[in-house]
């Protein structure tokens, strides 16, 4: 029972990766299967960064003043900044993705006249 | 101080959860719309106020900054969310949404 | 780090992801998933990562919602509910979905304890980031440093891949005039916008705050939260809110196709032009410490913070070229006339 007290937070991080693939998956309308993408995305980006957070730590941002010296820098102090540069470059690259996800859309409706997966396979 | 800050936090949540409850028992598009976008807004500038009182915990040069930046976010706020309410109550008008008029009572037996 | 926070914002979490799935009405969908992504960075904030949430903010709650908006509006707004024949589909759907969460979570019983300073994750390489990027590179906001100077590569392949993004959607979508002779039906409608006064005065007023805004974020982005990316899509945003309150032809008018193109070219080439302008000065690829030979009184750590704001004013703009031309292609079909 303690595993399961101290570790909850990934229990639902992986209950949003699975809502996401379901969605995915199991949804008929293609909009509502690129929303699902998009969850599956947004889940796995707070898995990497809820690693990278520690207990009492600030911002990965060094306290400066004006015209401060520099102090020893305590490690344990900051948080680790290391999955945040990774996360940066996800969310980026996710929303390139939806750009042209929902262009894809697009141009399957223009051709086929609806959105739903099934009657599209109908229609091929 | 902190009195001050904490009355001005409860008083911002209760505006909104008086917008909560309007925007869920109102009859009607319009009279929602109004209940969210006023109580919104006001909520949201009496919360930010909590803030800056709050930063004052020693004046210097930082912490007037810092106060600064958030009035300049209340006046966006107070420019930005009233036009975005605006905005839905004219979509909603345009498509045709008809406001809701009290029925006559019925002739009780 | 306050766990109490962590899991009320983590169930609210959770109930917009299985409403935004659930809801049959697309344009409701959006709007909830704005939300999802509002929560989301609301979440990062709590858990210390401010460049993340930044960057959510914008591009999640604010440029991810108006595409969505703009290609719902584009098609079909309700879904086609069905009665049966898709049983079969949704139940081996939940079966895989059951078994991969099942395999997830006994491979999660090895990680270490959430929030610990001790995790391997915080070991190995990052003491060395956090201790030593300001005495390298004299710019305090350590992810700014990390991402445009230590690992400023894949930072250069990823506004890359933004500009293959923006190329893609014009393959996918561009139709030109002469091209109409194929007599595929045209579904979808067109609504010209009535003119409103309010609207247009605020956007109107609006809009250069924004930008300052946007110019504030990528040139302070080496003290607070922020950066290039942020405020590339925060300069994009702002040209999309014209164009939404006005009519597409105006900000076409401004920042035509060829325009964007060209713009986002400019921006890649910023980043990669400073990089070459390195090796040409004879040290590798993007170490920015030669550069102090070229600039005028500054020396090598100061150099690398100047190498950094060049390539993060690259990253601004191909950014904000992109999103406007990804806006512009999905909200006028790829016509590029009326929106």
């Amino acid at each position: 029972m303690q595993s399961i007290i101290s570790s909850y937070n990934y229990w639902i991080y992986i209950l949003l990766m699975m809502i996401g693939l379901y969605a995915m998956l199991a949804k008929n309308n293609l909009v509502k299967k690129v929303i699902g993408m998009s969850i599956f995305q947004t889940a796995i980006i707070v898995f990497y960064v809820s690693t990278g957070a520690k207990e009492h730590a600030t911002i990965p941002i060094i306290a400066h003043g004006h015209g401060a010296v520099e102090a020893a820098v305590d490690v344990a102090h900051y948080a680790n900044p290391l999955p945040h540069v990774l996360m940066l470059t996800a969310i980026v690259v996710s929303v390139g993705t939806l750009g042209v996800a929902l262009a894809i859309c697009l141009g399957i409706h223009r051709r086929y006249n609806s959105l739903e997966e099934d009657e599209i396979q109908e229609q091929l | 101080m902190d009195i001050v800050v904490i009355v001005l936090t409860v008083i911002a949540l209760l505006f909104f959860f008086a917008t909560t409850v309007g925007l869920l028992r109102f009859p009607d598009f319009y009279s929602r719309m109004h209940a969210a976008g006023k109580g919104d807004t006001l909520s949201s500038l009496v919360i930010l106020l909590a803030l800056v009182l709050y930063n004052f915990h020693e004046i210097n040069l930082a912490n007037l900054l810092v106060a600064m930046k958030i009035l300049l976010i209340a006046v966006f706020i107070f420019m930005a969310s009233p036009t975005a309410t605006h905005a839905i109550i004219d979509a909603g008008y345009e498509s045709g949404i008809k406001p809701w008029a009290k029925k006559p009572e019925e002739e009780s037996p | 780090m306050i766990w109490q926070l962590d899991l009320s914002i983590l169930t609210l979490i959770v109930i917009c992801a299985f409403a935004t799935i659930m809801v049959k009405d697309l344009l409701s969908a959006a709007i909830i998933f704005g939300a999802y992504s509002f929560l989301m960075c609301l979440l990062w904030t709590e858990m210390g990562a401010v460049d993340v949430a930044f960057t959510e903010a914008s591009v999640g709650a604010g440029v991810s919602t108006v595409l969505f908006f703009a290609a719902v509006h584009q098609t079909t707004r309700r879904v086609r509910t069905r009665k049966s024949g898709r049983m079969l589909a949704k139940v081996f759907a939940l079966m895989a979905a059951l078994l991969t969460g099942l395999v997830l979570i006994i491979a999660e019983t090895d990680f270490p304890g959430f929030a610990s300073p001790f995790t391997p994750a915080s070991l190995h390489l990052s003491p060395y980031y956090i201790t030593q990027s300001l005495h390298d590179t004299n710019v305090p906001n350590i992810v700014t440093s990390v991402l445009a100077d230590y690992r400023g590569f894949d930072t250069m392949f990823e506004t890359a891949v933004i500009f293959t993004a923006g190329l893609a959607v014009i393959a996918i979508l561009r139709r030109y005039k002469r091209d109409d002779r194929c007599d595929l039906p045209e579904p979808y409608v067109i609504s010209e916008g009535y003119p409103d006064t309010i609207i247009r005065f605020i956007a109107r007023q609006l809009a250069p705050f924004i930008q300052l805004f946007a110019l504030y974020v990528v040139a302070h982005g080496h003290h607070s939260p922020g950066g290039g990316f942020q405020g590339g899509v925060i300069l994009g945003a702002s040209f999309i809110l014209l164009a939404i309150s006005y009519d597409s032809r105006m900000i076409i008018g401004i920042m035509s196709e060829r325009l964007n193109i060209l713009l986002g070219n400019i921006g890649v080439l910023i980043y990669a032009g400073i990089g070459f302008l390195c090796l040409l000065l004879g040290a590798n690829f993007l170490d920015y410490s030669v550069l102090s030979k070229v600039l005028p009184a500054t020396d090598k750590i100061m150099a690398r913070s100047h190498g950094m704001l060049g390539i993060e004013i690259g990253v601004a703009i191909a950014v904000m070229a992109i999103v406007i031309s990804i806006y512009l292609n999905i909200i006028s079909h790829g016509k590029y006339d009326k929106g």
